[in-house]
Protein backbone atom coordinates (compact mmCIF):
# COMPACT_ATOMS: atom_id res chain seq x y z
CA UNK A 1 0.00 0.00 0.00
CA UNK A 2 1.35 3.42 -0.94
CA UNK A 3 0.07 7.05 0.17
CA UNK A 4 -0.11 9.21 -2.80
CA UNK A 5 0.64 13.02 -2.84
CA UNK A 6 -3.42 13.37 -2.39
CA UNK A 7 -3.52 11.22 0.75
CA UNK A 8 -5.21 8.64 -1.37
CA UNK A 9 -4.15 4.92 -0.62
CA UNK A 10 -3.51 2.71 -3.57
CA UNK A 11 -2.13 -0.74 -3.85
CA UNK A 12 1.28 -1.05 -4.99
CA UNK A 13 1.86 -3.67 -7.41
CA UNK A 14 3.93 -6.91 -6.45
CA UNK A 15 5.03 -9.27 -8.26
CA UNK A 16 5.11 -11.65 -5.14
CA UNK A 17 1.36 -11.92 -5.56
CA UNK A 18 -1.39 -10.72 -3.57
CA UNK A 19 -1.93 -12.67 -0.15
CA UNK A 20 -4.23 -15.75 -0.39
CA UNK A 21 -7.37 -14.01 1.99
CA UNK A 22 -7.43 -11.16 -0.44
CA UNK A 23 -7.84 -13.63 -2.99
CA UNK A 24 -10.82 -15.16 -1.81
CA UNK A 25 -12.89 -11.88 -1.05
CA UNK A 26 -12.47 -11.14 -4.41
CA UNK A 27 -13.15 -14.53 -5.84
CA UNK A 28 -16.66 -14.26 -4.39
CA UNK A 29 -19.06 -13.24 -6.80
CA UNK A 30 -21.76 -10.56 -5.99
CA UNK A 31 -25.23 -10.91 -7.08
CA UNK A 32 -24.64 -8.24 -9.54
CA UNK A 33 -21.42 -9.87 -10.65
CA UNK A 34 -23.26 -12.77 -11.88
CA UNK A 35 -26.00 -10.57 -13.40
CA UNK A 36 -23.35 -8.67 -15.61
CA UNK A 37 -21.93 -12.05 -16.36
CA UNK A 38 -25.45 -13.61 -17.63
CA UNK A 39 -25.99 -10.22 -19.81
CA UNK A 40 -22.80 -10.76 -21.23
CA UNK A 41 -23.27 -14.03 -22.15
CA UNK A 42 -26.39 -13.63 -23.84
CA UNK A 43 -24.76 -10.42 -26.32
CA UNK A 44 -23.07 -12.75 -28.56
CA UNK A 45 -19.58 -11.39 -30.35
CA UNK A 46 -20.45 -13.00 -33.22
CA UNK A 47 -19.70 -11.51 -36.77
CA UNK A 48 -22.87 -12.21 -38.90
CA UNK A 49 -22.73 -11.31 -42.60
CA UNK A 50 -26.31 -10.82 -44.09
CA UNK A 51 -28.02 -10.88 -47.12
CA UNK A 52 -29.76 -7.74 -48.49
CA UNK A 53 -33.39 -9.06 -49.37
CA UNK A 54 -33.72 -11.89 -47.74
CA UNK A 55 -31.87 -11.40 -44.07
CA UNK A 56 -29.83 -14.31 -43.86
CA UNK A 57 -26.45 -14.97 -43.30
CA UNK A 58 -24.17 -15.60 -45.69
CA UNK A 59 -23.27 -19.23 -46.43
CA UNK A 60 -19.41 -18.53 -47.66
CA UNK A 61 -17.73 -15.07 -47.69
CA UNK A 62 -18.49 -12.06 -49.31
CA UNK A 63 -15.70 -11.97 -51.60
CA UNK A 64 -15.97 -15.60 -52.81
CA UNK A 65 -19.12 -15.43 -53.56
CA UNK A 66 -18.55 -12.47 -55.65
CA UNK A 67 -15.82 -11.44 -58.01
CA UNK A 68 -13.96 -8.29 -56.65
CA UNK A 69 -11.46 -6.26 -58.92
CA UNK A 70 -11.58 -3.33 -56.37
CA UNK A 71 -12.80 -2.82 -52.64
CA UNK A 72 -13.03 0.36 -50.65
CA UNK A 73 -13.27 0.56 -47.82
CA UNK A 74 -14.06 3.30 -45.25
CA UNK A 75 -13.62 2.78 -41.42
CA UNK A 76 -15.33 5.52 -39.24
CA UNK A 77 -17.53 8.18 -39.36
CA UNK A 78 -15.71 11.09 -41.55
CA UNK A 79 -14.27 8.17 -43.92
CA UNK A 80 -18.10 7.21 -44.37
CA UNK A 81 -18.97 10.82 -44.79
CA UNK A 82 -16.15 11.26 -48.00
CA UNK A 83 -17.37 8.36 -49.43
CA UNK A 84 -20.92 8.92 -49.56
CA UNK A 85 -20.41 12.83 -50.46
CA UNK A 86 -17.99 12.14 -53.09
CA UNK A 87 -18.10 8.71 -54.29
CA UNK A 88 -21.64 6.90 -53.48
CA UNK A 89 -23.52 9.84 -55.50
CA UNK A 90 -22.19 9.68 -58.59
CA UNK A 91 -23.39 6.19 -59.70
CA UNK A 92 -26.09 4.10 -58.82
CA UNK A 93 -24.65 1.56 -55.68
CA UNK A 94 -26.27 -1.28 -54.87
CA UNK A 95 -26.39 -2.87 -51.49
CA UNK A 96 -25.40 -6.59 -51.09
CA UNK A 97 -25.42 -7.14 -47.71
CA UNK A 98 -24.35 -5.93 -44.19
CA UNK A 99 -22.42 -7.10 -40.85
CA UNK A 100 -23.87 -7.06 -37.74
CA UNK A 101 -22.38 -7.18 -35.13
CA UNK A 102 -21.92 -5.96 -30.82
CA UNK A 103 -19.61 -5.20 -28.21
CA UNK A 104 -18.93 -2.96 -25.61
CA UNK A 105 -18.39 0.25 -27.67
CA UNK A 106 -21.68 -0.09 -29.41
CA UNK A 107 -24.54 2.18 -28.64
CA UNK A 108 -27.31 0.39 -28.80
CA UNK A 109 -28.14 -1.77 -25.92
CA UNK A 110 -30.10 -4.69 -28.35
CA UNK A 111 -27.71 -6.95 -29.64
CA UNK A 112 -30.80 -9.03 -31.33
CA UNK A 113 -32.60 -6.39 -33.77
CA UNK A 114 -29.65 -4.02 -34.67
CA UNK A 115 -31.59 -2.09 -37.76
CA UNK A 116 -29.28 -1.80 -41.06
CA UNK A 117 -29.97 2.54 -40.82
CA UNK A 118 -28.06 2.16 -37.42
CA UNK A 119 -24.12 2.51 -37.75
CA UNK A 120 -22.40 -0.35 -39.24
CA UNK A 121 -20.99 -2.08 -41.73
CA UNK A 122 -23.08 -2.10 -45.10
CA UNK A 123 -21.46 -3.45 -48.06
CA UNK A 124 -22.47 -2.07 -51.62
CA UNK A 125 -21.37 -3.13 -55.00
CA UNK A 126 -21.78 -0.63 -58.59
CA UNK A 127 -24.61 -1.82 -60.59
CA UNK A 128 -22.50 -0.25 -63.52
CA UNK A 129 -19.28 -2.29 -62.56
CA UNK A 130 -20.32 -4.84 -60.01
CA UNK A 131 -16.98 -6.05 -59.14
CA UNK A 132 -16.14 -2.86 -57.30
CA UNK A 133 -16.98 -2.87 -54.12
CA UNK A 134 -17.51 -0.78 -51.15
CA UNK A 135 -17.74 -0.97 -47.60
CA UNK A 136 -18.96 1.75 -45.37
CA UNK A 137 -18.29 0.85 -41.85
CA UNK A 138 -19.07 2.96 -39.03
CA UNK A 139 -19.12 0.93 -35.92
CA UNK A 140 -15.96 0.03 -33.88
CA UNK A 141 -14.73 -3.69 -34.92
CA UNK A 142 -13.41 -4.88 -31.17
CA UNK A 143 -9.98 -6.79 -31.30
CA UNK A 144 -11.55 -10.18 -30.92
CA UNK A 145 -14.01 -9.74 -33.81
CA UNK A 146 -11.54 -8.37 -36.13
CA UNK A 147 -10.57 -12.06 -37.50
CA UNK A 148 -14.08 -12.79 -37.82
CA UNK A 149 -14.94 -9.90 -40.01
CA UNK A 150 -11.62 -10.61 -42.40
CA UNK A 151 -13.05 -14.12 -42.10
CA UNK A 152 -16.50 -13.53 -43.37
CA UNK A 153 -15.36 -10.49 -45.73
CA UNK A 154 -12.50 -11.68 -47.24
CA UNK A 155 -12.73 -15.62 -46.75
CA UNK A 156 -9.56 -17.55 -46.37
CA UNK A 157 -8.43 -17.91 -49.68
CA UNK A 158 -8.58 -14.64 -50.98
CA UNK A 159 -8.16 -13.92 -55.01
CA UNK A 160 -5.15 -11.97 -55.74
CA UNK A 161 -6.46 -10.23 -59.01
CA UNK A 162 -8.09 -7.21 -56.82
CA UNK A 163 -7.01 -3.75 -54.74
CA UNK A 164 -7.71 -2.61 -51.71
CA UNK A 165 -7.96 0.85 -50.30
CA UNK A 166 -8.73 1.40 -47.04
CA UNK A 167 -10.04 4.94 -45.81
CA UNK A 168 -9.77 6.04 -41.86
CA UNK A 169 -9.07 8.52 -39.73
CA UNK A 170 -7.32 8.93 -36.23
CA UNK A 171 -7.24 11.54 -33.99
CA UNK A 172 -3.51 13.82 -34.40
CA UNK A 173 -2.57 12.74 -30.62
CA UNK A 174 -1.87 9.23 -32.14
CA UNK A 175 0.85 10.84 -34.75
CA UNK A 176 4.36 9.42 -33.37
CA UNK A 177 6.30 12.81 -33.93
CA UNK A 178 8.50 15.36 -31.59
CA UNK A 179 6.87 18.47 -32.45
CA UNK A 180 4.20 19.21 -30.39
CA UNK A 181 0.62 18.37 -32.02
CA UNK A 182 0.39 22.44 -32.21
CA UNK A 183 2.36 22.79 -35.08
CA UNK A 184 1.09 19.75 -36.87
CA UNK A 185 -0.47 21.31 -40.01
CA UNK A 186 -4.17 19.17 -39.18
CA UNK A 187 -5.60 17.58 -40.16
CA UNK A 188 -3.13 16.22 -43.03
CA UNK A 189 -3.07 12.52 -45.00
CA UNK A 190 -0.80 9.97 -44.64
CA UNK A 191 -0.51 6.37 -46.22
CA UNK A 192 0.48 2.94 -45.38
CA UNK A 193 0.98 0.45 -48.69
CA UNK A 194 1.55 -3.62 -48.72
CA UNK A 195 4.46 -4.83 -50.60
CA UNK A 196 2.36 -5.68 -53.67
CA UNK A 197 0.80 -2.23 -54.34
CA UNK A 198 2.51 -0.73 -56.89
CA UNK A 199 0.37 2.68 -57.93
CA UNK A 200 1.19 5.78 -57.21
CA UNK A 201 0.28 7.17 -53.34
CA UNK A 202 -1.13 10.33 -53.17
CA UNK A 203 0.20 11.64 -50.06
CA UNK A 204 3.36 11.00 -48.13
CA UNK A 205 4.06 7.74 -46.73
CA UNK A 206 3.48 7.36 -42.80
CA UNK A 207 6.73 7.98 -41.35
CA UNK A 208 8.55 5.10 -38.51
CA UNK A 209 6.95 3.91 -36.29
CA UNK A 210 4.38 3.90 -38.53
CA UNK A 211 2.49 2.18 -36.07
CA UNK A 212 -1.76 2.03 -36.81
CA UNK A 213 -4.09 0.01 -35.17
CA UNK A 214 -8.10 -1.62 -35.38
CA UNK A 215 -9.89 -3.12 -38.31
CA UNK A 216 -7.55 -0.79 -40.59
CA UNK A 217 -4.91 -2.74 -39.19
CA UNK A 218 -6.12 -5.88 -39.66
CA UNK A 219 -7.39 -5.23 -43.16
CA UNK A 220 -3.72 -4.32 -44.31
CA UNK A 221 -2.22 -7.18 -42.20
CA UNK A 222 -4.73 -9.42 -43.59
CA UNK A 223 -3.92 -8.01 -47.36
CA UNK A 224 0.05 -8.42 -46.80
CA UNK A 225 -0.12 -11.85 -46.08
CA UNK A 226 -2.19 -12.54 -48.93
CA UNK A 227 -0.32 -10.58 -51.12
CA UNK A 228 -3.04 -8.80 -52.24
CA UNK A 229 -1.59 -4.86 -53.17
CA UNK A 230 -3.65 -2.94 -50.44
CA UNK A 231 -3.45 0.99 -49.54
CA UNK A 232 -4.69 2.73 -46.46
CA UNK A 233 -4.96 6.40 -46.40
CA UNK A 234 -5.12 7.69 -43.02
CA UNK A 235 -6.29 11.47 -41.98
CA UNK A 236 -4.86 12.35 -39.05
CA UNK A 237 -6.81 15.25 -37.30
CA UNK A 238 -7.87 17.21 -34.29
CA UNK A 239 -11.19 16.84 -34.20
CA UNK A 240 -12.61 13.18 -33.86
CA UNK A 241 -16.62 14.00 -34.34
CA UNK A 242 -18.06 14.42 -37.66
CA UNK A 243 -16.13 16.81 -39.43
CA UNK A 244 -15.86 18.74 -43.17
CA UNK A 245 -12.36 20.14 -42.47
CA UNK A 246 -11.55 16.27 -41.88
CA UNK A 247 -13.84 15.14 -44.71
CA UNK A 248 -12.04 17.17 -46.76
CA UNK A 249 -8.54 16.29 -46.45
CA UNK A 250 -9.56 12.83 -47.87
CA UNK A 251 -9.92 14.84 -51.54
CA UNK A 252 -6.06 14.16 -52.54
CA UNK A 253 -7.55 10.20 -52.54
CA UNK A 254 -9.61 10.97 -55.11
CA UNK A 255 -6.99 11.41 -57.93
CA UNK A 256 -5.63 7.51 -56.96
CA UNK A 257 -6.00 5.08 -59.73
CA UNK A 258 -9.03 3.34 -57.08
CA UNK A 259 -10.71 5.80 -57.29
CA UNK A 260 -10.40 8.10 -60.07
CA UNK A 261 -13.17 6.63 -62.49
CA UNK A 262 -15.86 7.04 -59.55
CA UNK A 263 -16.08 10.56 -59.08
CA UNK A 264 -18.01 12.75 -60.85
CA UNK A 265 -19.56 15.89 -60.08
CA UNK A 266 -17.16 17.46 -56.51
CA UNK A 267 -19.17 20.59 -56.40
CA UNK A 268 -22.75 18.10 -55.63
CA UNK A 269 -20.47 16.45 -53.14
CA UNK A 270 -19.55 19.41 -51.28
CA UNK A 271 -23.29 20.37 -51.06
CA UNK A 272 -24.03 16.56 -50.31
CA UNK A 273 -21.66 16.84 -47.38
CA UNK A 274 -22.98 20.29 -45.82
CA UNK A 275 -26.13 18.09 -45.64
CA UNK A 276 -24.61 15.45 -43.88
CA UNK A 277 -23.39 17.55 -41.56
CA UNK A 278 -26.44 19.49 -40.28
CA UNK A 279 -28.42 16.35 -40.11
CA UNK A 280 -25.69 14.67 -37.86
CA UNK A 281 -25.33 17.48 -35.82
CA UNK A 282 -25.22 16.69 -32.09
CA UNK A 283 -25.71 19.09 -29.69
CA UNK A 284 -23.56 19.68 -26.58
CA UNK A 285 -22.98 22.35 -24.49
CA UNK A 286 -19.96 21.48 -22.82
CA UNK A 287 -17.35 23.71 -25.46
CA UNK A 288 -18.22 26.95 -26.85
CA UNK B 1 5.18 7.42 -20.39
CA UNK B 2 2.47 10.24 -20.30
CA UNK B 3 0.11 8.59 -18.10
CA UNK B 4 2.53 8.62 -14.76
CA UNK B 5 3.28 12.49 -15.12
CA UNK B 6 -0.64 13.24 -16.16
CA UNK B 7 -2.64 12.57 -13.02
CA UNK B 8 -1.36 15.57 -11.07
CA UNK B 9 -0.88 19.45 -12.35
CA UNK B 10 1.73 19.91 -10.28
CA UNK B 11 3.89 17.66 -11.55
CA UNK B 12 6.77 17.71 -14.24
CA UNK B 13 7.07 15.19 -16.33
CA UNK B 14 11.04 14.30 -16.33
CA UNK B 15 11.32 15.97 -19.73
CA UNK B 16 9.77 19.25 -18.77
CA UNK B 17 6.05 19.04 -19.44
CA UNK B 18 3.12 19.59 -17.83
CA UNK B 19 0.56 17.67 -19.07
CA UNK B 20 -2.41 18.79 -17.50
CA UNK B 21 -2.00 22.35 -19.21
CA UNK B 22 -0.86 20.82 -22.62
CA UNK B 23 -4.41 18.62 -22.52
CA UNK B 24 -6.18 22.11 -21.23
CA UNK B 25 -4.78 23.62 -24.56
CA UNK B 26 -6.62 20.37 -26.49
CA UNK B 27 -10.13 21.32 -25.01
CA UNK B 28 -9.74 24.84 -26.47
CA UNK B 29 -9.75 23.48 -29.75
CA UNK B 30 -13.31 21.67 -29.84
CA UNK B 31 -14.82 25.44 -28.91
CA UNK B 32 -16.04 26.72 -32.17
CA UNK B 33 -13.24 29.35 -34.05
CA UNK B 34 -13.05 33.09 -32.57
CA UNK B 35 -10.49 35.28 -34.19
CA UNK B 36 -9.74 38.98 -33.67
CA UNK B 37 -8.38 41.51 -35.45
CA UNK B 38 -6.43 44.89 -34.68
CA UNK B 39 -7.10 48.01 -36.93
CA UNK B 40 -5.90 51.19 -36.82
CA UNK B 41 -9.11 52.55 -35.63
CA UNK B 42 -11.08 49.42 -35.05
CA UNK B 43 -11.31 46.32 -32.94
CA UNK B 44 -13.03 43.41 -34.42
CA UNK B 45 -14.14 39.95 -32.88
CA UNK B 46 -15.58 37.19 -35.18
CA UNK B 47 -16.82 34.11 -34.13
CA UNK B 48 -18.25 30.87 -35.03
CA UNK B 49 -21.53 30.72 -33.62
CA UNK B 50 -22.49 27.27 -32.91
CA UNK B 51 -25.79 26.06 -33.78
CA UNK B 52 -28.61 26.34 -30.93
CA UNK B 53 -30.69 23.56 -30.21
CA UNK B 54 -34.57 24.20 -31.48
CA UNK B 55 -35.77 25.03 -27.60
CA UNK B 56 -32.50 26.33 -26.34
CA UNK B 57 -32.52 30.80 -26.07
CA UNK B 58 -29.92 31.86 -28.16
CA UNK B 59 -28.92 34.99 -26.16
CA UNK B 60 -27.94 32.84 -23.34
CA UNK B 61 -25.41 30.74 -25.84
CA UNK B 62 -22.99 33.63 -26.19
CA UNK B 63 -19.35 33.93 -27.31
CA UNK B 64 -18.17 37.67 -27.15
CA UNK B 65 -19.10 39.17 -23.96
CA UNK B 66 -18.23 43.06 -22.65
CA UNK B 67 -15.79 43.07 -19.22
CA UNK B 68 -16.78 46.66 -19.76
CA UNK B 69 -17.60 49.58 -21.63
CA UNK B 70 -14.49 49.52 -23.54
CA UNK B 71 -13.18 46.41 -23.19
CA UNK B 72 -14.75 42.72 -24.74
CA UNK B 73 -13.69 38.99 -24.81
CA UNK B 74 -14.24 36.24 -26.67
CA UNK B 75 -13.71 32.62 -25.70
CA UNK B 76 -13.00 29.00 -27.01
CA UNK B 77 -13.44 26.15 -25.05
CA UNK B 78 -15.08 24.99 -22.06
CA UNK B 79 -18.28 27.08 -21.62
CA UNK B 80 -18.60 26.81 -17.62
CA UNK B 81 -14.70 27.46 -17.48
CA UNK B 82 -15.53 30.92 -19.32
CA UNK B 83 -18.19 31.95 -17.36
CA UNK B 84 -15.84 31.68 -14.24
CA UNK B 85 -13.29 33.53 -15.51
CA UNK B 86 -15.49 36.20 -17.38
CA UNK B 87 -17.04 36.83 -13.92
CA UNK B 88 -13.99 37.49 -12.25
CA UNK B 89 -12.71 39.88 -15.09
CA UNK B 90 -16.21 41.83 -14.81
CA UNK B 91 -16.13 42.25 -11.18
CA UNK B 92 -12.06 43.07 -11.08
CA UNK B 93 -12.82 45.80 -13.52
CA UNK B 94 -15.30 47.59 -12.01
CA UNK B 95 -13.38 47.14 -8.43
CA UNK B 96 -10.39 48.95 -10.20
CA UNK B 97 -12.56 51.80 -11.39
CA UNK B 98 -13.96 52.21 -7.97
CA UNK B 99 -10.17 52.32 -6.30
CA UNK B 100 -8.33 54.26 -8.72
CA UNK B 101 -11.09 56.09 -10.26
CA UNK B 102 -9.71 54.98 -14.58
CA UNK B 103 -11.48 52.20 -16.03
CA UNK B 104 -8.60 48.93 -17.02
CA UNK B 105 -6.40 49.30 -19.36
CA UNK B 106 -6.82 46.19 -21.82
CA UNK B 107 -3.31 44.79 -20.83
CA UNK B 108 -4.62 45.33 -17.04
CA UNK B 109 -7.12 42.95 -17.17
CA UNK B 110 -5.56 40.63 -19.36
CA UNK B 111 -3.09 40.43 -17.16
CA UNK B 112 -5.61 39.66 -14.38
CA UNK B 113 -6.62 37.03 -16.77
CA UNK B 114 -3.83 35.54 -17.42
CA UNK B 115 -2.51 35.40 -13.67
CA UNK B 116 -5.28 33.79 -12.59
CA UNK B 117 -5.19 30.80 -15.28
CA UNK B 118 -1.48 30.93 -13.97
CA UNK B 119 -2.30 30.13 -10.61
CA UNK B 120 -4.70 27.00 -11.92
CA UNK B 121 -1.63 25.69 -13.01
CA UNK B 122 0.46 25.63 -9.73
CA UNK B 123 -2.89 24.67 -7.21
CA UNK B 124 -2.84 21.72 -5.91
CA UNK B 125 -6.44 19.77 -6.62
CA UNK B 126 -7.21 22.64 -9.07
CA UNK B 127 -7.27 22.07 -12.93
CA UNK B 128 -6.55 24.66 -15.54
CA UNK B 129 -9.14 26.74 -16.84
CA UNK B 130 -9.59 25.09 -20.51
CA UNK B 131 -10.30 28.27 -21.97
CA UNK B 132 -8.42 31.02 -24.25
CA UNK B 133 -9.61 34.21 -24.99
CA UNK B 134 -9.16 37.15 -27.26
CA UNK B 135 -9.23 40.43 -25.48
CA UNK B 136 -9.82 43.57 -27.42
CA UNK B 137 -10.79 47.24 -26.55
CA UNK B 138 -9.33 50.90 -26.82
CA UNK B 139 -6.77 52.27 -24.06
CA UNK B 140 -7.36 55.97 -22.81
CA UNK B 141 -4.92 56.90 -24.75
CA UNK B 142 -6.68 56.02 -27.82
CA UNK B 143 -4.53 52.87 -28.98
CA UNK B 144 -6.17 49.74 -29.97
CA UNK B 145 -4.87 46.22 -28.61
CA UNK B 146 -5.49 42.81 -28.93
CA UNK B 147 -4.11 40.30 -26.89
CA UNK B 148 -4.95 36.45 -26.46
CA UNK B 149 -4.83 34.31 -23.31
CA UNK B 150 -4.33 30.47 -22.89
CA UNK B 151 -4.71 28.17 -20.58
CA UNK B 152 -0.95 28.00 -19.35
CA UNK B 153 -1.58 31.76 -18.13
CA UNK B 154 0.38 33.32 -21.27
CA UNK B 155 -0.61 36.21 -22.68
CA UNK B 156 0.60 38.13 -25.38
CA UNK B 157 -0.19 40.98 -27.39
CA UNK B 158 -1.69 40.44 -31.66
CA UNK B 159 -2.47 42.25 -34.76
CA UNK B 160 -5.00 39.44 -35.67
CA UNK B 161 -5.36 35.74 -34.17
CA UNK B 162 -7.69 33.22 -34.12
CA UNK B 163 -8.30 30.39 -31.27
CA UNK B 164 -10.41 27.90 -30.84
CA UNK B 165 -11.38 24.86 -33.71
CA UNK B 166 -9.25 24.99 -37.46
CA UNK B 167 -7.47 27.94 -35.85
CA UNK B 168 -4.00 27.18 -37.77
CA UNK B 169 -6.03 27.87 -40.93
CA UNK B 170 -7.34 30.66 -39.62
CA UNK B 171 -4.37 32.22 -38.47
CA UNK B 172 -2.71 31.53 -42.00
CA UNK B 173 -5.10 33.33 -43.73
CA UNK B 174 -4.64 36.21 -41.89
CA UNK B 175 -1.09 36.19 -42.05
CA UNK B 176 -1.67 35.99 -46.28
CA UNK B 177 -4.10 38.62 -45.76
CA UNK B 178 -3.03 41.09 -43.24
CA UNK B 179 -1.97 44.61 -44.19
CA UNK B 180 -1.26 47.15 -42.21
CA UNK B 181 -2.55 49.77 -45.09
CA UNK B 182 -5.97 47.98 -45.15
CA UNK B 183 -6.42 47.78 -41.89
CA UNK B 184 -6.48 51.64 -41.50
CA UNK B 185 -9.77 51.22 -43.13
CA UNK B 186 -11.97 50.08 -40.63
CA UNK B 187 -14.57 48.40 -43.12
CA UNK B 188 -11.51 45.98 -44.80
CA UNK B 189 -11.05 44.98 -41.24
CA UNK B 190 -14.26 43.60 -40.86
CA UNK B 191 -14.28 41.58 -43.60
CA UNK B 192 -10.99 40.32 -43.13
CA UNK B 193 -12.64 39.07 -39.85
CA UNK B 194 -15.77 37.87 -41.54
CA UNK B 195 -13.30 36.38 -44.92
CA UNK B 196 -11.36 34.53 -42.57
CA UNK B 197 -13.98 32.64 -40.41
CA UNK B 198 -15.81 31.96 -44.15
CA UNK B 199 -12.59 29.67 -44.21
CA UNK B 200 -13.61 27.19 -41.89
CA UNK B 201 -17.62 28.43 -41.18
CA UNK B 202 -19.51 25.74 -43.38
CA UNK B 203 -23.08 27.37 -43.81
CA UNK B 204 -21.75 31.12 -44.61
CA UNK B 205 -23.24 34.03 -42.82
CA UNK B 206 -25.79 32.41 -41.09
CA UNK B 207 -23.40 30.83 -38.47
CA UNK B 208 -20.77 33.99 -38.14
CA UNK B 209 -21.35 36.53 -35.08
CA UNK B 210 -19.15 39.72 -34.81
CA UNK B 211 -18.57 42.37 -32.60
CA UNK B 212 -17.01 45.95 -32.81
CA UNK B 213 -15.45 48.60 -30.64
CA UNK B 214 -14.29 52.11 -32.66
CA UNK B 215 -12.40 54.30 -30.76
CA UNK B 216 -14.65 56.48 -27.59
CA UNK B 217 -17.19 54.19 -29.05
CA UNK B 218 -19.08 51.41 -27.22
CA UNK B 219 -19.09 48.26 -28.54
CA UNK B 220 -21.54 47.40 -31.27
CA UNK B 221 -22.63 44.29 -31.81
CA UNK B 222 -23.69 43.43 -35.80
CA UNK B 223 -27.06 41.67 -36.28
CA UNK B 224 -27.59 38.89 -38.38
CA UNK B 225 -28.61 41.31 -41.64
CA UNK B 226 -25.18 43.08 -41.36
CA UNK B 227 -23.50 40.48 -41.34
CA UNK B 228 -25.40 39.37 -44.17
CA UNK B 229 -24.76 41.99 -45.79
CA UNK B 230 -21.04 42.10 -45.92
CA UNK B 231 -21.02 38.54 -46.58
CA UNK B 232 -22.58 39.27 -49.87
CA UNK B 233 -20.36 42.42 -51.05
CA UNK B 234 -17.34 39.89 -50.00
CA UNK B 235 -19.26 36.95 -52.74
CA UNK B 236 -19.14 40.13 -55.27
CA UNK B 237 -15.82 41.15 -54.50
CA UNK B 238 -13.86 37.12 -54.76
CA UNK B 239 -16.56 36.90 -58.22
CA UNK B 240 -15.03 39.95 -59.62
CA UNK B 241 -11.31 38.56 -58.54
CA UNK B 242 -12.05 34.98 -60.54
CA UNK B 243 -13.63 36.87 -63.39
CA UNK B 244 -10.74 39.09 -63.72
CA UNK B 245 -8.40 35.95 -63.29
CA UNK B 246 -10.30 33.93 -66.10
CA UNK B 247 -9.91 36.76 -68.31
CA UNK B 248 -6.18 37.24 -67.85
CA UNK B 249 -6.04 33.48 -68.91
Amino acid sequence: MAATFFGEVVKAPCRAGTEDEEEEEDRRETPEDREVRRQLMRKSREVRLLRRQTKTSLEVSLLEKYSCSKFIIAIGNNAVAFLSSFVMNSGIWEEVGCAKLWNEWCRTTDAVSLSPTEAFCVFYHLKSNPSVFLCQCSCYVAEDQQYQWLEKVFGSCPKKNMQVTILTSRHITDYKTSESTCSLPSPFLRALKTQNFKDPVCCSLLEQPNIVHDLPAAVLSYCQVWRIPAILYLCYTDIMKLDPITVEAFKPVLSSRSLKGLVKNIPQSTEMLKKLMVTNEIQSNIYT
Amino acid sequence: MASRYDRAITVFSPDGHLFQVEYAQEAVKKGSTAVGIRGTNIVVLGVEKKSVAKLQDERTVRKICALDDHVCMAFAGLTADARVVINRARVECQSHKLTVEDPVTVEYITRFIATLKQKYTQSNGRRPFGISALIVGFDDDGIPRLYQTDPSGTYHAWKANAIGRSAKTVREFLEKNYTEDAMANDNEAIKLAIRALLEVVQSGGKNIELAIIRRNQPLKMFSAKEIELQVTEIEKEKEEAEKKKSKKT
